[in-house]
């Protein structure tokens, strides 16, 4: 197992050795043989962002947190969203029936399309953006949680019901586990869109963040900092997605004995 | 039957009369919205009905974009799955880097799109074509590999090569995948073209019509821009579940 893990570690950074002297090459290529005005700001060279990074860690880290808490924040209520609306569908089916076709046309209205509305509509950046990333959380969270409540087998449950626990004791002790690992998938799949959220946010108006930033540097042609901001937020959606598996493991310690699904990366 | 029925009239009664409420101004007493924030439906409806020709325009720049988009997007993730089942160690940790790049997000994307293609349409497939690429070739790699136990070493014990492998199993196989990967990338496709004209140069499109509307305070064009936009969407998610229906009986009968 971590032979298996060590291995597919030395891949993974093969991998990332291998693009980046790439990119250094194509980069190469494109300032100095085919002569293009704009190279620096299409494709940079990679060590150069290396080093801006390091250069203004403070302040990309600054613009980061800022965004970064605000995507949280709108997580969170989200989440918080998306299980209530799971467990009261999972108790009635009639409220199911209601709301689950509305649930996927929700998925079908550009919600990101919708921000500049919703800005317009509340007049509130941190709002706003906390309603944007809310939105958007709901959804993968509510659908997933509810397909773990439902895939409990109606045998435990019947158990359950013939010792005469209370409805209550049947999702506290049997559902609310059971459905654990369903509700971090779904998890898993939001937390990189609501940091997206909040950095288009960032761009539609705010003081402050990482999207102010890339937008700041691109009209002031600050083109190193541009990809620095871009590189920040790409470690953004990462980190969200790696913070999320960390909480599972932490709160589901039993799931790491069992090994894990294929497909539950990215 | 009777199921069936209350599959259908719960919901549309619970819609109307939320388009009720939303009509008659309770909806901004409730959020203490003025009318010209949020438009009534009413509203909404008689804008569209102006400017249907020049909402349809835009929308179909827009879809267009989204199509193509997704068509590259989807055939590039596909490759990748299956360069990955071909070569299982390197491919497969190839590829989870590759995916990597799906954190970038759409926001960030568009304005590095921006400066790579001339053209507001180039831009947004661009954009789009990043965005799909990691569902897909996520999807169509658990399809081509999560195979019916024995079932490769039964195709051994007819001296099947790796190429037949792969085209009489695994690709029959990934096809559920596929689709789903499919319904997952058409809501994110479209949702990526529309900000990506947010930033693009271009003067067409859903998403400049939205931004254009709201710049002029013409709140009730935006909205009716919203609509168009969540109509296709929803076409084109249903088109796909139909055409899946009937892949899928396909392969049920298959098997």
């Amino acid at each position: 197992m971590s032979e298996d893990k060590k291995g597919k570690r030395m891949v993974a950074a093969v991998w990332i050795f291998f693009i980046a002297a790439a990119w250094e090459l194509l980069a190469y290529l494109l300032k100095y043989v085919i002569r293009d005005q704009m190279a620096d700001m299409k494709l940079p060279f990679p060590h150069v962002i290396a080093i801006t990074l390091v250069q203004n860690w403070k302040v990309l880290l600054e613009a980061g947190a800022v965004t970064f808490s605000r995507a949280v924040i709108g997580f969170a209520f989200g989440a918080g969203v998306g299980i209530i609306l799971a467990v009261v569908m999972s108790l009635s089916k009639t409220l199911e029936k209601i709301a689950f076709p509305y649930l996927i046309i929700s998925q079908m209205i550009p919600v990101l399309g919708l921000a500049p509305i919703i800005f317009n509509i509340v007049r509130d950046m941190n709002v706003s953006r906390i309603l944007i990333a809310a939105y958007i959380t709901f959804f993968p969270v509510a659908v997933n949680m509810l397909s773990g409540l439902k895939s409990v087998e109606q045998e435990k449950k019947d158990l359950l019901y013939s010792i005469a626990a209370s409805k209550y004791n049947v999702y506290t002790k049997l559902m609310f586990p059971f459905s654990m690992s369903y509700l971090f998938t779904g998890l898993k799949i939001a937390a990189p869109m609501a940091v997206t959220a909040s950095i288009l946010v960032d761009m539609l108006g705010s003081k402050s963040g990482i999207g102010v930033k890339i937008l700041y540097s691109l009209y002031s042609n600050s083109t190193n900092i541009f990809w620095a901001s871009v590189v920040t937020s790409a470690f953004m959606g990462i980190i969200s997605y790696y913070i999320v598996v960390f909480i599972q493991k932490l709160l589901l310690p039993w799931q790491n004995v069992i090994p894990k699904e294929a497909g539950a990366a990215v | 039957m009777r199921n069936k029925i209350g599959k259908i009239v719960w919901p549309a009664v619970v819609g109307i009369a939320f388009i009720v409420v939303w009509q008659l101004g309770l909806l901004h007493k409730l959020l203490n919205l003025k009318p010209f924030q949020l438009p009534v439906p009413s509203e909404i409806a008689l804008t569209l009905a102006d400017n249907w020709q020049k909402a349809l325009t835009d929308c179909g720049v827009t879809i267009s974009g989204a199509l193509i988009g997704m068509f590259i997007g989807s055939l590039i993730g596909f490759m990748i799955a299956v360069i990955a089942t071909f070569f299982p160690k390197w491919g497969y940790g190839g590829m989870i880097v590759i995916t990597a790049f799906n954190a970038v997000p759409v926001v960030a994307l568009s304005p590095i799109m921006n400066l790579w293609f001339k053209t507001g349409m180039g831009q947004k497939i661009g954009v789009v074509t990043v965005v799909c690429m990691a569902a897909m070739a996520i999807n169509a790699y658990s399809g081509l590999n999560k195979l019916k136990p024995f079932s490769i070493d039964l195709m051994h014990t007819v001296a099947a090569g790796k190429w037949t492998i792969f085209r009489k199993l695994r690709l029959p196989n990934s096809l559920p995948y596929i689709f789903t990967a499919c319904k997952i990338n058409i809501a994110s496709a479209i949702i990526a073209a529309i900000i990506s004209e947010y930033f693009a140069a271009s003067t067409s499109g859903l998403g400049f019509g939205i931004k254009d509307n709201l710049r002029k305070a013409e709140m009730a064009m935006g909205w009716s821009y919203i609509v168009v936009a969540s109509m296709a969407g929803i076409i084109l998610y249903l088109i796909i579940l139909l055409v899946e229906r009937d892949a899928i009986k396909w392969h049920a009968s298959q098997r």
